[in-house]
């Protein structure tokens, strides 16, 4: 299994050529269902519904993107709008929340901590499905439903930023912040000159994920969002289906549309993406 | 990022919700007590500065979490319609109903339980092993690696509806590429089981990359030199991958199998979009029942009921997949 | 525990209530459920014609997302340049899936439809919810009276005394066929009886098309059942709506009959959603069951495909076929703002008075007076209703839509797919729909 291990010249180069081979293969199969969603938006209606799969697109036409641009019933840029919204609000209200609290729990002393702690990583164990009824009618008590707020806040309330920031503080040096205590620097001056920038990783990578989460949302927007001007974009995609007759080529355009902002902010920030997903998991 | 709504998706959220985390700490680390500089950093202080720090993130968590809790299974023990004035208690008559089979409610609930657990029991053992696989493929350090893990990881960053809507488009049995390209007539969409091969199979193309990466972070995490002693050994890569990787890796697989679990167990986007539960319910699941009987026919009594024995399950879940790890590092 | 220890006082108890409410300032969202119920409209009655109030913009929902669309919105373009700079329309069409569990929170939240179109068997639902305000008024300014309606499409709009709707239009299924397959075995038109039927399809198959009528288990098969159930003379529902009566012998029979078109090899076994009116289009299939709304899609979207729409025909003896109407409604949401209330008013009766217009988009007028007039009696749809006693509708009970798809439609679907032979399937199918119906009586009767 260890492709370092050592042997012949030969079989080693010859390994490495089929995991090439391998590998390849796997990502050209794996990105392909990608590839023909783009092609698909490109299409006419009838090419769409071809039963001949057809790579590239012939006609090319942008009629569709064209189409649900326009379309009266699907604000689609109204919903690009909400998502953009909904996902950069959600992302910013859990960092200024949970950094704080993630840095009294990890770095100050008081009464109550170890059971604040303690009640708040609990949470982490409960399946979240208790929460999809009675959160929807707690939103509907503050008059929130229809509106982004309600797409916005309720999910912020999830322990895991909290959990994420403080084992991230753990891992930093003491040393800065009694320097900074000596010079005179209160808690908070402590917290945002020097705590904080040093903590710029992981509050990048917390963005990142809580904003890809969010964009991404379904089911609780589908059920907490119901008039066509307040739907986020995976809500409304569902508008480019008729009466018994799907349009793949709107519904395709769409979801290009909707897939764009997270596949480049993956291509910018891809590591960042990945280590912060994959080191939540290990080091918390 | 525990969100109100239950994760729609096959494996856990980016860094999501009801992760067991916690099982990764170092052990012997008493939770609250934690943090290298505690020491000098308390001095001068006013008592109240911490409360300040924890305020605005306990103010959501008590009312987004710890209410919503209560008052859900208050909501549990009523008929309640929040379009209708009256909200009748009845005691615990909605449990007793859906633990009733013949009841419309209790039969409606174990088909979609029984959905759940079917979904659950094909994709996780696939969302384990074929990740581990491409982990190990990718654990070395070769040319293009980091080009591999992008794409792999990939889909996993596009939402459920446009991973719905685009494997709807191409499991159509008249024209999905997928029949056409295997030469099959086969209905993906209606048709059981091959309505389980396409929800676990989508799921395992858009969530493997997830598993794997994490894997990946845990086989970088065993030291070299375990593995470079066993090879002095004379022991051969299977027994390296016995002997060192797989215990290596226990803590990374734990926690990786659970969250996969409690994944698998919360899918709904896929059946909600790509078969509609078809055919004949047989493929809708106890979350896309819940949010069904509670937002769409506005019996939240029931719906919450449900989702309390929903959550019973998965905790017991939990609870034995720990135990079956436990057992083994005992031995 | 009592009623009074209300969700209220437990979030008082929580001591989160302060929390609650200080959140609520900066929501800009709405509160739907309890205290939102409609205040009696305080307009005053309409009495036809003209709007005088200030400056009002109606939200207008409509689920028609097919063919029909296009034509709804041009009648509405017409009614707005008409009251340019009095009462603006504004046109949502979500489907109707969407469109119906969305509607009630939504209005009750203030962000849904001030004036909507529903299909007849919802109006109980919705009036029993509190969600619609009567328009007696609008009927009397219409000047519209049972003898010109259906009686089932007229009465569905009555409820605890109070008409709360406006019918705008019949539709019904229709027998949609391939006109080159026929024309293959020497027919000119849809055969029209259980004989012909059978005839047909074994000469379709004979002549080359391998499964020449394709059985859906999902929409529209409910509606099929529905039809055959009442042309072998069963019923739905019992008058006091506390009984399910479509597990009859009747019921088996029609249900049956569906299984048959399988066994005998005329449809594939477990047909996907739509693609029975996929492959119709594809002129894979030679006869379909389906809307008379889908008349304009098949022109837009076949245009190559040679086809007619005939009359569903009679398997069980006597003609019958299901039928809807789409429904003008007033909603409790703008029924807090009189001005709103004589706006919509005023928007009912104009698009009502229209209906020959909307007869274009593939519906049948619900007036038999307009059916009557020169300008739609030639379209195709309306020659379906040379006799309207063959349409029959679903009544419309409070929460006759959870009842149909829960235990109805189920049953349709398991048969179909061979899960249950068609008397067991119904024979469970009937025993869920009578506890529902028992619980509807109760919940929707408090």
């Amino acid at each position: 299994m260890n492709l370092r291990s050592p042997g012949p010249r030969d079989t080693r180069g010859l390994r490495r050529a089929l995991l090439h081979l391998v590998l390849a293969l796997v990502a050209a199969l794996y990105l392909s269902p990608l590839v023909y969603m783009v092609s698909t938006s490109f299409k006419t209606r009838e090419g769409s519904g071809s039963t001949e799969p057809q790579w590239i697109p012939d006609p090319f036409s942008t009629g569709a993107y064209r189409e649900i641009l326009t379309s009266a019933d699907s604000p689609i840029l109204t919903w690009f709008a909400n998502s953009l919204i909904a996902a950069t609000g959600h992302a910013a209200l859990v960092l200024v929340t949970a950094a704080p609290a993630a840095y009294a729990l990890a770095r100050l002393r008081f009464r109550g901590r170890g059971a604040i702690f303690t009640t708040v990583v609990a949470t982490l164990f409960v399946p979240p499905v208790v929460l999809l009824i009675p959160n929807f009618l707690i939103v509907n008590e503050l008059a929130w439903v229809d509106s982004l707020p309600a797409v916005i806040v309720p999910a912020a309330a999830g322990a895991f930023g909290v959990f994420f920031l403080r084992q991230f503080f753990l891992t930093l040096p003491g040393e800065l912040e009694e320097a900074a205590e000596l010079d005179g620097c209160n808690r908070w001056q402590i917290f945002t000159a020097v705590v904080l920038p040093l903590a710029r990783p992981a509050l990048v990578t917390l963005f990142l994920l809580s904003f890809l989460t969010n964009w991404n949302d379904f089911l609780w927007p589908i059920y907490v969002l119901l008039s066509p001007d307040s739907l986020t974009l995976p809500a409304g995609l569902g508008n480019f289906q008729g009466a018994n007759s799907i349009r793949y080529d709107l519904l395709m355009a769409g979801a290009v549309i909707a897939s764009l902002p997270v596949i480049a902010l993956y291509l910018v920030a891809q590591r960042w993406v990945i280590e912060g997903i994959s080191r939540s998991g290990l080091k918390g | 990022m525990t969100g109100p709504a239950p994760r729609e998706e096959g494996a856990p959220p980016a860094g999501g919700d009801g992760r067991p985390v916690t099982v990764l700490e170092r052990p012997g680390r008493p939770s609250g007590a934690a943090g290298p500089a505690a020491g000098g950093a308390t001095r001068r202080m006013r008592w109240w500065t911490p409360y300040a720090f924890l305020a605005p993130y306990l103010a959501l968590f008590a009312v987004f979490m710890v209410l919503p809790i209560g008052f859900g299974f208050w909501t549990s023990l009523h008929e309640w319609d929040v379009n209708l004035p009256a909200k009748p208690f009845v005691g615990l008559e909605n449990y007793t109903e859906l633990f009733d089979p013949s009841s419309v409610d209790g039969g409606r609930f174990w088909l979609a339980m029984r959905a759940t657990g079917i979904f659950t029991l094909f994709s996780v053992p696939l969302l384990i092993v074929l990740p581990l696989l491409v982990a190990l493929l990718m654990n070395g350090r070769f040319r293009g690696r980091n080009l591999y893990r992008a794409v792999y990881f990939a889909p996993y960053v596009l939402g459920v509806a446009v991973v719905g809507f685009l494997w709807r488009f191409l499991l159509d049995g008249n024209i999905g590429l997928v029949n056409h390209y295997l030469g099959l007539d086969v209905q993906w969409t209606t048709d059981v089981p091959p309505a389980w091969v396409a929800l676990v199979g989508v799921t395992v193309w858009w969530t493997l990359g997830l598993n794997a990466v994490i894997f990946l972070a845990g086989l970088q995490d065993i030291p070299r030199e375990l593995h470079e002693a066993a090879m002095v050994d004379g022991a051969s890569a299977w027994r390296r991958f016995r002997a060192v990787t797989l215990p290596g890796l226990r803590p990374v697989t734990v926690f990786v199998v659970n969250a996969t679990i409690l994944a698998s167990a919360n899918m709904f986007g896929q059946s909600y979009l790509i078969t509609a539960g078809a055919p004949a319910d047989q493929t809708k699941t106890a979350i896309y029942l819940i949010a069904e009987t509670g937002l769409r026919q506005f019996d939240m009594g029931t719906a919450s009921a449900m989702s309390f024995i929903l959550a019973a399950c998965l905790m017991a879940a939990s609870a034995l997949v720990f135990g079956a790890f436990r057992d083994r590092s005992a031995r | 525990m009592s009623d009074s220890f209300s969700r209220r006082s437990f979030l008082g108890l929580t001591g989160a209530a302060g929390l609650t409410a200080a959140l609520a300032a900066c929501g800009g969202g709405t509160k739907i459920g309890a205290g939102s119920s409609a205040p009696a409209s305080a307009a005053p009655s309409f009495s036809g014609g003209e709007y005088t109030g200030p400056k009002v913009t109606l939200d207008y929902w409509n689920g028609f997302t097919g063919g029909d669309g296009p034509h709804m919105r041009a009648m509405v373009e017409a009614f707005n340049k008409e009251f340019s700079g009095r009462i603006e329309v504004r046109n949502i069409t979500r489907r109707w899936e969407d469109l119906y569990p969305a509607m009630p929170t939504a209005i009750a939240a203030g962000k849904g439809p001030d004036v909507a179109i529903i299909h007849n068997d919802w109006i109980g639902t919705f009036a029993a919810r509190r969600t619609l305000i009567p328009l007696d008024d609008v009927v009397g300014a219409l000047e519209l009276t049972e003898a010109d309606f259906i009686p089932a499409v007229w009465s569905a709009g009555v409820f605890d005394g109070k008409r709360y709707s406006v019918p705008l239009d019949v539709h019904g299924l229709g027998d949609y066929w391939n006109r080159e397959h026929l024309e293959k075995i020497g027919l000119s038109e849809a055969p029209a009886d259980k004989a012909s039927y059978a005839d047909a399809l074994a000469e379709l198959k004979k002549a080359g098309i391998a499964t020449p009528f394709w059985m859906p288990n999902k929409w529209p098969a409910h509606l099929m059942f529905m039809s055959l159930l009442w042309q072998h003379g069963g019923e739905l529902y019992s008058e006091d709506g506390a009984k399910a009566l479509w597990g009859s012998e009747q019921g088996v029979r029609a249900l049956s009959w569906m299984v048959e078109q399988i066994d005998e090899g005329f449809s594939p076994p477990k047909v996907a959603i739509d693609t029975q009116y996929a492959a119709f289009k594809n002129g894979r299939v030679s006869l379909t069951w389906d809307g008379i709304w889908q008349i304009n899609d098949l022109k837009a979207n076949a245009p190559s495909l040679q086809w007619g729409l005939s009359p569903v025909p009679n398997i069980g003896g006597t003609p019958a076929v299901w039928s809807a109407s789409h429904n003008f409604v007033l909603t409790s949401q703008a029924g807090k703002d009189p001005n709103k209330v004589q706006a919509a008013k005023a928007f009912i009766d104009s698009v009502s008075r229209r209906s020959t217009e909307w007869a274009k988009a593939g519906m049948i007028p619900a007036r038999n007076s307009v059916r009557e007039d020169p300008a739609v009696a030639d379209l195709p749809q309306v020659g379906l209703a040379k006799d309207v006693g063959v349409f029959r509708f679903l009544p419309a009970l409070p929460g006759v839509g959870d009842v149909q798809s829960k235990a109805l439609e189920l049953a349709v679907a398991k048969a179909v797919l061979k899960q249950a032979s068609p008397a067991e399937a119904l024979k469970e199918g009937v025993a869920t729909a009578d506890k529902l119906l028992a619980d509807n009586k109760r919940k929707y009767g408090r």
